[in-house]
């Protein structure tokens, strides 16, 4: 009798130290946290805002982006706790990337994941503490905006989240856990500022809408997803912070350039396609240990 | 079950005969193509049988009744035709009373050449709504007792059109900074194009005109002056117009080039309190249109209602509409038809409400990038039809569009299915009698769940296969707002077209009123996902820490 209580109190004590230890696992790296919440909005769009998405764009997304990491991992040699960033790159696309064809989702996965191997370049603290490889491009950026222009049979729907202001908190909410965890909050807030006061400053100091309208533009799902998810990728962002900060208020200003005066739709991920190689140079001036996940 | 078995045989065959001579060969259409490949067909089984697949089936049945833009109040209607930076928007115009009065300011984003406005005939509008408009469609079971055979068929349509206005002028521009850029007649048109600096200036311009602007207009007009548009104002001439010999005043078709691809929505609603509806018809090369900031909702389609819904459809689609609306947030756009009409096309819908846009409709609504060919035409044409129930609350900004590569098709379609007739005395019989049960048990419940209509009324639907209702739908008690006031548009909003001597019309005046503004739903019901993961969040946060602190 004696024997089996004192079983069970070790097999209770084994089982919370389980339990805790996954909660550590988890909590250690913010690719985790992305994941779980990139899927939380990919759940919320489909089940509540009716989203469009066909399984099989879905599984091609997921197909592709696994095949090309899984590739890339046994011909580099690394390990497989990269096969996580296939998943966030896939979950990106699915959230931003629309297509009707499963073949187009399939050059996105492997464009976004190639794009990431193939264009790299060595940090300059190689070697030393954090050193080692960094991304000329935003990988899921690069794919999607490769794709739209490769296949014209894709597109980025802006407007596909409305502007409910309950889901807009909750996005920024759930962008600040990672980003405090990444360390990346300063490129958010830079970004996000300077893009705010010139809209507002366009749209309302000198054309002279009301707030309101200003209020509709920001609280646009697709532009807060970008600013906490997508333009905080902190191993395609200069490692310094002065850096980081100049380099996310040319970004904005791009952005707000290409969407008030040539009225391109998706203007943040253009401007970000076109000035994410930057920032080798803002690295190359601002020396500073590499970013590591873990 | 004898006097069910016995109402079954008295329906009438001549019912059956209609259709038979209504036969129509069709294709069916593959809804969306699959491209798989070998590596994830595996990987794609398993993720369809668990995300659970959404194919369209393609059609097969009867075209019974269709929903038009006359049914909603205030309805205006508009095509919009863009091909590259070209735009062409063609404006219907419901105006009633003296002419005269009739006044219509309209920002552009450049100053229109004389070439780039005209009229067009009104039909076209008729057409596009026809063609367009959401469908109820008729299946008809088959007797497990005999063998017969399914059939298809087709029909036409009937609609009317919209716009706002104001009224009369004469010009001493100067005085006011106002510019006259350029001064037209298009038939019984007169259309100035002004530029201006300042929105009082053009505010007293317009009234010293005539014009009566509403108040509120000054705040609106400012940014449209600071973002370099001009003014397409337009009066009736009325020498033209007695030239011409009618009343009547036709649709406004303006051509610009500009990048912005946008509808100004806002000068419209500067007097106006309640909604307004609007339908959009655009054509585009490419593909689907959406706007690109508000969220461009589906309405609920493919779905299977009892068979009396036949007799109030109109009804039962404004309701449905309203629901929805109501259901996933006013301040989405909605779509109501998308199709692609290409020359090389062979199936224009499926099934047809009305006749679909010939060559000589898309050159009126300003498709010039089509030629004839044949007895058809060369040319991708993709249209579609969305519906905006606006207000100024809802719309702060004017709705801005942009066409995508998307050219999967989509219908408001609405299924009825007739029970088989005959005596069902085989074995198969008594099955197919329940089973018909069930499925009407289940129809009156969509039903519900589409309109908001009281249903248990309709009880005696599910075992009288030949059933018609004691009179019209009624709506819940519980979600009829006990000391609200309705609005006075919804009153009588609904003229049956069919059977009208069973329609009690004071029952129409409980509907629901989505058009309150506190009634406005706010829709995303699932919202809680992200508070919740929130919660999720802290507590694996802090439980970690806890952890490290004991170490």
């Amino acid at each position: 009798m004696q024997a089996t209580s004192i079983n069970l109190s070790a097999n209770y004590k084994t089982f919370g130290v389980h339990v805790i230890d996954s909660i550590q696992w988890f909590i250690r790296d913010a690719r985790h946290y992305q994941i779980l919440f990139l899927s939380t909005f990919l759940l919320y769009g489909i089940t509540s805002l009716q989203w469009d998405m066909n399984p099989t764009i879905m599984a091609a997304a997921f197909t592709s982006c696994f095949i090309t990491q899984y590739l890339f991992i046994v011909l580099r040699m690394n390990d497989l706790h990269s096969l996580k960033s296939a998943m966030i790159s896939s979950l990106s696309l699915c959230l931003m990337l629309k297509t009707n064809d499963p073949l187009v989702m399939l050059l996105a996965g492997t464009l976004s994941i190639s794009g990431k191997f193939l264009l790299r370049w060595r940090h300059p603290t190689v070697g030393k503490i954090g050193g080692g490889w960094k991304h000329f491009f935003n990988p899921t950026n690069f794919g999607i905006i490769t794709t739209i222009v490769i296949t014209g049979n894709a597109w980025i729907s802006p407007g596909q989240w409305g502007s409910d202001g309950l889901l807009l908190f909750g996005i920024g909410l759930l962008g600040l856990f990672v980003l405090l965890k990444v360390k990346r909050l300063d490129i958010a807030i830079a970004f996000f500022t300077v893009f705010c006061l010139l809209t507002f400053t366009r749209n309302v100091a000198v054309l002279g809408w009301s707030a309101d309208v200003f209020f509709h533009q920001f609280t646009s799902g697709t532009l807060l997803l970008f600013t906490f998810f997508m333009i905080t990728d902190p191993v395609s962002t200069p490692s310094h912070r002065i850096a980081r900060i100049c380099w996310a208020v040319l970004v904005a200003f791009l952005a707000f350039y290409l969407a008030t005066y040539e009225f391109i739709n998706g203007a943040p991920l253009w401007a970000l396609f076109f000035l994410s190689p930057l920032s080798v140079l803002f690295d190359k001036l601002f020396l500073h240990p590499k970013f590591s996940w873990l | 079950m004898k006097k069910l078995l016995k109402d079954v045989r008295t329906m009438p065959a001549s019912a059956l005969n209609e259709t038979f001579q209504r036969i129509v060969n069709r294709q069916y259409q593959k809804a969306g193509r699959r491209h798989l490949t070998p590596i994830f067909v595996a990987w794609l089984i398993a993720a369809t049988i668990i995300i659970g697949a959404s194919s369209a089936r393609a059609f097969c049945g009867f075209y019974v009744a269709k929903a038009d833009a006359s049914l909603f109040n205030k309805t205006s209607q508009v095509i919009l035709v863009r091909e590259g930076n070209r735009t062409t928007i063609t404006m219907s115009s419901d105006f009633e009373g003296d002419a005269k009065d009739f006044a219509m300011v309209v920002p552009v984003p450049v100053v229109l050449q004389r070439n780039e406005i005209k009229t067009v005939p009104a039909q076209i509008f008729t057409t596009l709504d026809g063609y367009s408009g959401p469908r109820l469609v008729e299946y008809y079971d088959e007797n497990p007792c005999q063998v017969i055979e399914r059939y298809e068929m087709d029909q036409l349509s009937g609609v009317e059109e919209a716009m706002p206005s104001e009224a009369v002028a004469k010009s001493s521009a100067d005085n006011y900074h106002v510019k006259i850029e350029a001064r037209y007649t298009v038939d019984e048109y007169d259309v100035l194009l002004l530029s201006a600096d300042e929105s009082s200036g053009l505010e007293k311009w317009l009234v010293a005109n005539g014009y009566r602007i509403p108040e509120g207009a000054r705040e609106v007009l400012q940014p449209y002056i600071n973002s370099g548009m001009k003014f397409f104002v337009v009066k009736v001439n009325q020498e033209e117009l007695k030239k011409k010999g009618t009343t009547f005043l036709s649709p406004l078709q303006i051509t610009f080039n500009s990048p912005k691809f946008m509808l100004p929505i806002r000068l419209g609603m500067a007097n106006a309190k309640g909604t307004q509806d609007m339908i959009v018809y655009a054509f585009t090369p490419t593909g689907r249109v959406e706007t690109t900031n508000y969220r461009t909702v589906k309405v609920p389609t493919d779905k299977n209602v009892p068979e009396f819904v036949q007799h109030y459809f109109g009804q039962f689609y404004v309701d449905t509409y309203r629901k929805h609306r109501r259901e996933q947030g006013a301040a989405n756009v909605f779509l109501e038809y998308a199709w692609d009409v290409s020359g090389s096309v062979r199936q224009f819908c499926d099934p047809c409400t009305g006749p679909p846009p010939m060559l000589q409709d898309l050159i009126t609504a300003g498709v010039d990038w089509v030629q004839q060919y044949h007895y058809g035409y060369n040319g991708n044409v993709f249209f579609t039809r969305l519906h905006v129930t606006y207000d100024r609350k809802s719309f702060p900004q004017d709705l801005q569009f942009q066409e995508t590569p998307n050219k999967e098709n989509f219908q408001a379609r609405y299924i009825i299915t007739h029970p088989a007739y005959g005596t069902f005395d085989c074995e198969e019989g008594g099955r197919y009698i329940k089973a018909t049960q069930q499925r009407r048990t289940r129809e009156l419940q969509q039903l519900a769940l589409l309109t908001g209509w009281e249903t248990s009324g309709y009880g005696a639907y599910i075992s009288n296969f030949n059933y018609s209702p004691d009179g019209p739908p009624v709506y819940r008690k519980a979600t009829v707002p006990a000391e609200k006031k309705l609005p006075q548009d919804t009153i009588n909003r609904f003229v049956p077209e069919k059977n009208p001597g069973q329609i009690d019309q004071g029952a129409f005046n409980v509907p629901f009123n989505s058009d309150s503004p506190d009634d406005d739903g706010n829709g995303h019901a699932g919202i809680w996902i992200i508070p919740g993961m929130v919660m999720l969040l802290a507590l694996m946060f802090f439980s970690g820490r806890k952890k490290t602190v004991a170490k």
